[in-house]
């Protein structure tokens, strides 16, 4: 990772903590801190998730390319997770069904403990147990863990495309998907009134 | 409902801004200042020695017609006029990163490959050494040096001098081996003439794994 200040430096943590407390604060003012807006992407009737993801991450696309072109930034000094893809699509999977059960995702059930929510906590406390049990039993699926690595692959690369030119193709579909999704908001929110 | 309206308006306004500044991104000429070495890493790689090729080296893979090699000279043209190695290709130092019209480097298609081994040379080993700074700096790989360079390579290939009767065996071979380099760069009737230099005989000094490496073959 490109670190604001060097590794080593006890610094980091203070910048964590900052950035972790501004991104609980827009979590909660974005109302994630519900569990209903969550579980509503799932359900066809709040996609404010969705969106905002959607916005946040071409936002920082953008602003990620521009800062490379006035040298503000080393793309190449940025940390890329390694691509396995056996357990993305396990894991995605568990996510998911983890989502739409429990209505939170990791971050915003921290967000909505914090508010005093009794169902987040639970949450938390099965995510809690979920890591010791994932970690009790590593050895077993340890090979299926790291089966399938690809490397830092970004998606441009695997597809053989131009960076800038992707990233436009992305930007289109991300308007695409908020116009889809108001639409479904709509009709789905229409038949709700009807009942 | 003007509400909504509004919204609606911004959420546009939106799509705009961001379809446009993605568009810009595609627009905007490509830029490569991003790809040189960082000062650490270029000095690092200045440090690191296995750049250089022996003048021996460089007549073996001459003598087998190793195609995957490109002797550059990066002497002035005059200079590559007068005597060059055979097959070598001129670039002189100071044009060698000179741009078209374009903007593009004339000569990145030669010194920016990964297919073929570009070995600089000069009079003496410090113009080459430049030049392989230059280019290393802008990240081309595959470009190596002759150490020592024409100079180097007159005493070690065209005139090589007969080892004292002490000499281990390995000298001797190489003696041979450069004896006939010699006549196979057509240096072979002034071999002997003029031994003046009181230069202790040369030594292969550099033995580092550097064949393995560039093997073409």
């Amino acid at each position: 990772m490109g670190p604001l200040f060097n590794a080593s430096d006890e610094w980091s943590f203070v910048i964590a903590l900052v950035i972790g407390i501004a991104f609980g604060y827009i979590l909660e003012s974005a109302g994630f801190s519900s569990s209903r807006k969550l579980a509503g992407v799932f359900y066809g009737y709040d996609f404010v998730v969705l969106q905002v993801f959607f916005t946040a991450a071409i936002t920082a696309a953008i602003g990620l390319l521009f800062f490379e072109y006035f040298g503000w930034i080393d793309l190449s000094a940025i940390w890329i997770n390694r691509f396995y893809t056996g357990s993305a699509i396990l894991g995605g999977a568990i996510m998911g069904f983890g989502f739409v059960i429990g209505g939170f995702c990791p971050g915003t059930s921290a967000c909505a403990s914090a508010i005093g929510k009794i169902d987040a906590m639970l949450f938390l406390g099965g995510f809690v147990i979920g890591v010791v049990i994932f970690d009790a039993f590593y050895p077993l699926y340890e090979k299926f863990y790291k089966s399938g690595n690809q490397g830092p692959v970004k998606i441009y690369e695997s597809l053989g495309m131009n960076r800038e030119v992707f990233l436009l193709i992305f930007v289109a579909f991300a308007i695409f998907a908020f116009a889809a999704t108001a639409y479904i908001q709509q009709k789905v929110s229409q038949k709700s009134k009807k009942y | 409902m003007s509400d909504t309206r509004i919204i609606k308006k911004r959420y546009i306004f939106m799509a705009v801004v961001f379809i446009g500044l993605a568009l810009l991104l595609v627009l905007l000429p490509e830029k490569h200042a991003s790809k040189e070495l960082k000062p650490e890493q270029l000095l690092q790689a200045i440090n690191d020695d296995t750049r250089y090729v022996t003048t021996d080296e460089v007549a073996q893979k001459m003598m087998y017609g190793d195609a995957y090699t490109t002797l550059i000279d990066v002497r002035s043209a005059d200079e590559y006029n007068k005597y060059h190695l055979k097959g070598a290709v001129n670039i002189p130092l100071d044009s060698i990163l000179n741009k078209d019209k374009n903007g593009n480097y004339v000569y990145e298609d030669i010194l920016n490959q990964d297919i073929a081994t570009n070995i600089f040379y000069s009079n003496g080993t410090v113009y080459a050494n430049q030049a392989w700074v230059l280019l290393r700096r802008m990240n081309y790989k595959n470009n190596y040096v002759m150490k020592g360079g024409l100079n180097k390579w007159i005493e070690t290939e065209i005139r090589p001098k007969k080892p004292l009767q002490t000499a281990s065996q390995k000298e001797f071979e190489l003696y041979n081996f450069r004896r006939a380099a010699s006549m196979f760069f057509g240096g072979g009737t002034i071999s002997s003439a003029s031994a003046e230099n009181s230069a202790p005989a040369p030594i292969i000094k550099k033995k580092s794994g550097k064949k393995e490496e560039e093997g073409g073959c």
